[in-house]
């Protein structure tokens, strides 16, 4: 008895960390991203050095180990490129709602600057749809790279996005690449997946 | 080859119970740590749950959020991690299949933790510290099982989705390898730990098998002591039975010799009074008579010897009357005497068989008894009688033991007023009560107690008067004692007399109407 009872933990236990994993490993939808700095953007890039771009919801959790990784990022090339954090703030919140410890981390960071993005403008531009989305144009303003700087959904540690980016900033010969990105939504839900959801007053 | 099978036993024996105490310790330790575990894992659930509530409590798509899914996990997926373990830690305690499920529900809530803090690398340290905790149990097969868990998942993660451990999308094979090293290497030492705790604590087992052989040796030995010394106690039990009786019998020849003494007395006084008695002149004058007996009334009123015949015979009638009233007194108290020898005999058969039968006793009675006993002693060595006699409540004794006791004292103070030189010798017999006893006191002004023999003179074998046992007031003392009463003594010294106080329970009214 005791071992059957252990066989159905043992099965139970599977199943649920395989939820578990598999909500952790789906990446965040994917879009067509601009190859070229897109005109209408109102974000200044940096001229004569790359410019980095990170689009993150300010109250996604996962987002925090992008945020993470991105300053692990900055510590070894700070000078090397022109970083942005970029929070969405939907219509009709306060000014303070995307002034979260996510913001204050990423402000914190050196050599990274932080504004909002009012209902995603600056997102819809770039087609960010993921928190966490990192893009790095040129010098020219073409796209080197595209996608996430963490291995899973909120999970820091070393991983593809953030090597490739290391790379091209020091040596500027690896060939552009895209990596998943894994996040909280920027946008509104779509049909059918926002049951029982609570919007974001504050 | 005899003498050395004993000792091949007892060392199998000892490393028998040495294996059973071993055996029972590791069991202590497994069920302990199941306890500890059980509470650990319960408080790593919990703050599992608070972990996810606090760093990311609900996901977010655009303005819109709902609970975040490691908020559930934490709730469900480690309440069912941990609660199977806890289930079997409370339900099973000590059970090898317990103790590997906590292993492999401890690493496998590690790894939840790490999922739900974000995969901080600090997070990563709890594997480190539940192997140490897993080592409580000092049974390495666990830190195999947890260690092989943690071996599965690094695998099996590194061979399918390398980038979600080693942060790359193609690692080499064994980087997996790498990674289990760092646990293999805490295990290396945990396990050497594991090895040198259980070689203590078999030390321990064999030390305490040790001394519990060593323990039922000394109890062995003690038991054997303990029955020889029964059998000694018996012996000595039955030596002072013996001892005792002899001791009685002693007693019982004392006080039958100072009753004979009286009845020598008295059969000496009846000899005397009938070797002397008038009897024959009796005989003369019937003679007399039958000479006369044709002429009896001539001869009475006319012949002078006639004349004096009737006075004579009224004389001699008057001395045998007094004769014989004399020789029945002596008669009577001979026969006391010997009464009183039968009691005596009758007492130490009492003695002899079971314990004395109380009665309803009237002091004074008992005391003129012993007082007569010695009558014709005392008057023989012209000693004073003075009766002091209060009124007294009978009292409920074993009268022969306190009638002994009394003829002892009067002999006593017979023998003291005998041994003085004064010539007003006087005992005093006073009868007195106080609160709840009653008290009889033999006071002699003969040849008084030394003060230093005071406290003496109860030992048994202590006497100062020639030819005594030393015997008397050593019985009359415990014989008291065993009545529920005392028997002391007062002197001012040598020529001062001396006072013994014989002190008798007074009965209560209950014991009285009993």
């Amino acid at each position: 008895m005791p071992w059957l009872l252990t066989t159905i933990w043992l099965t139970a236990v599977g199943a649920g960390l395989h939820v578990l994993w598999v909500y952790e490993h789906t990446p965040g939808s994917a879009a067509s991203v601009p190859g070229r700095w897109p005109g209408d953007s109102r974000i200044p890039r940096a001229p004569g050095r790359p410019t980095l771009i990170m689009f993150a919801h300010p109250r996604c959790p996962c987002t925090r180990a992008s945020i993470g990784e991105l300053a692990v990022l900055m510590t070894h090339c700070q000078n090397q490129v022109k970083a942005s954090v970029v929070f969405f703030q939907p219509n009709g919140s306060s000014q303070d709602w995307p002034h979260t410890d996510l913001w204050r981390s990423a402000a914190a960071i050196p050599g990274v600057t932080v504004r909002s993005d009012q209902d995603g403008v600056e997102a819809k531009c770039f087609q960010a749809t993921t928190s966490g989305y990192v893009v790095l144009y040129d010098a020219l303003g073409k796209l080197v790279f595209s996608g996430g700087i963490t291995s899973s959904r909120g999970h820091a540690g070393d991983n593809v996005g953030r090597s490739e980016l290391t790379q091209w900033l020091h040596h500027e010969t690896a060939p552009a690449s895209e990596t998943p990105v894994f996040g909280c939504s920027l946008l509104d839900p779509t049909r059918g997946c926002n049951k029982k959801e609570t919007a974001w007053t504050r | 080859m005899d003498t050395l099978t004993p000792v091949l036993n007892e060392d199998e024996t000892v490393r028998r119970r040495a294996d059973v105490f071993f055996q029972e310790q590791l069991d202590v330790y497994a069920r302990r740590t199941d306890r500890m575990f059980a509470w650990l894992m319960g408080i790593q659930w919990l703050a599992g749950v608070v972990a996810a509530l606090w760093i990311s409590p609900r996901a977010w798509e655009g303005q819109y959020s709902h609970t975040h899914i490691h908020v559930w996990a934490a709730l469900f997926l480690g309440g069912t991690i941990s609660g199977f373990p806890i289930l079997l830690a409370l339900t099973r305690p000590g059970s090898v299949l317990t103790r590997h499920v906590i292993a492999v529900g401890q690493m496998l809530s590690c790894g939840l933790l790490i999922h739900l803090t974000g995969g901080r690398i600090e997070t990563h340290f709890q594997y480190f510290g539940a192997l140490a905790f897993l080592a409580f149990y000092r049974d390495w097969r666990v830190l195999l099982t947890a260690s092989a868990v943690a071996g599965a998942d690094h695998l099996l993660r590194g061979l399918y989705w390398p980038q979600s451990i080693f942060g790359v999308l193609v690692a080499d094979w064994w980087r997996w390898l790498e990674h289990v090293g760092w646990v293999v290497f805490e295990d290396i030492f945990l396990v050497l730990a594991i090895r040198q705790n259980l070689s203590e604590i078999r030390g321990v087992a064999e030390r305490q098998a040790k001394l519990e052989t060593f323990n039922e040796s000394i109890e062995r030995t003690v038991n054997e002591r303990t029955s020889e010394l029964r059998s000694v106690h018996q012996q000595l039990l039955e030596a002072s039975r013996r001892s005792g009786m002899a001791e009685i019998a002693t007693n019982v020849l004392h006080n039958v010799g100072n009753v004979l003494n009286s009845v020598n007395i008295s059969s000496s006084l009846i000899a005397d009074g009938v070797r002397k008695s008038r009897a024959s002149d009796l005989a003369g004058a019937v003679l007399l008579m039958k000479e006369h007996k044709n002429d009896l009334g001539t001869f009475i009123t006319l012949d002078s010897r006639g004349q004096h015949l009737t006075a004579h015979l009224a004389q001699l009638s008057e001395h045998l009357m007094a004769e014989q009233m004399a020789a029945a007194n002596e008669l009577a108290s001979l026969r006391q005497n010997i009464d009183h020898i039968k009691e005596i005999v009758a007492m130490q058969q009492n003695y002899a068989t079971f314990g004395g039968v109380k009665e309803i006793v009237n002091v004074l009675d008992l005391v003129k008894d012993g007082m007569r006993m010695h009558e014709a002693g005392l008057q023989r060595h012209s000693v004073d009688v003075v009766r002091d006699f209060a009124e007294v409540p009978p009292v409920n004794i074993e009268k022969h033991k306190v009638l002994q006791i009394l003829v002892n004292l009067l002999s006593n103070a017979k023998h003291a007023c005998q041994e003085s030189a004064r010539a007003d010798k006087r005992v005093t017999i006073r009868v007195v009560k106080t609160d709840d006893k009653v008290r009889i006191l033999v006071i002699d002004n003969g040849v008084g107690i030394a003060p230093e023999n005071l406290t003496r003179i109860f030992n048994y074998g202590f006497t100062t008067r020639k030819g005594g046992h030393g015997f008397g007031l050593h019985s009359g003392a415990l014989a008291a004692k065993e009545i529920g009463g005392s028997l002391t003594v007062q002197s001012d010294g040598p020529g001062q007399g001396a006072s013994f106080t014989l002190e008798l329970p007074q009965p209560t009214k209950e014991k009285s109407h009993a």
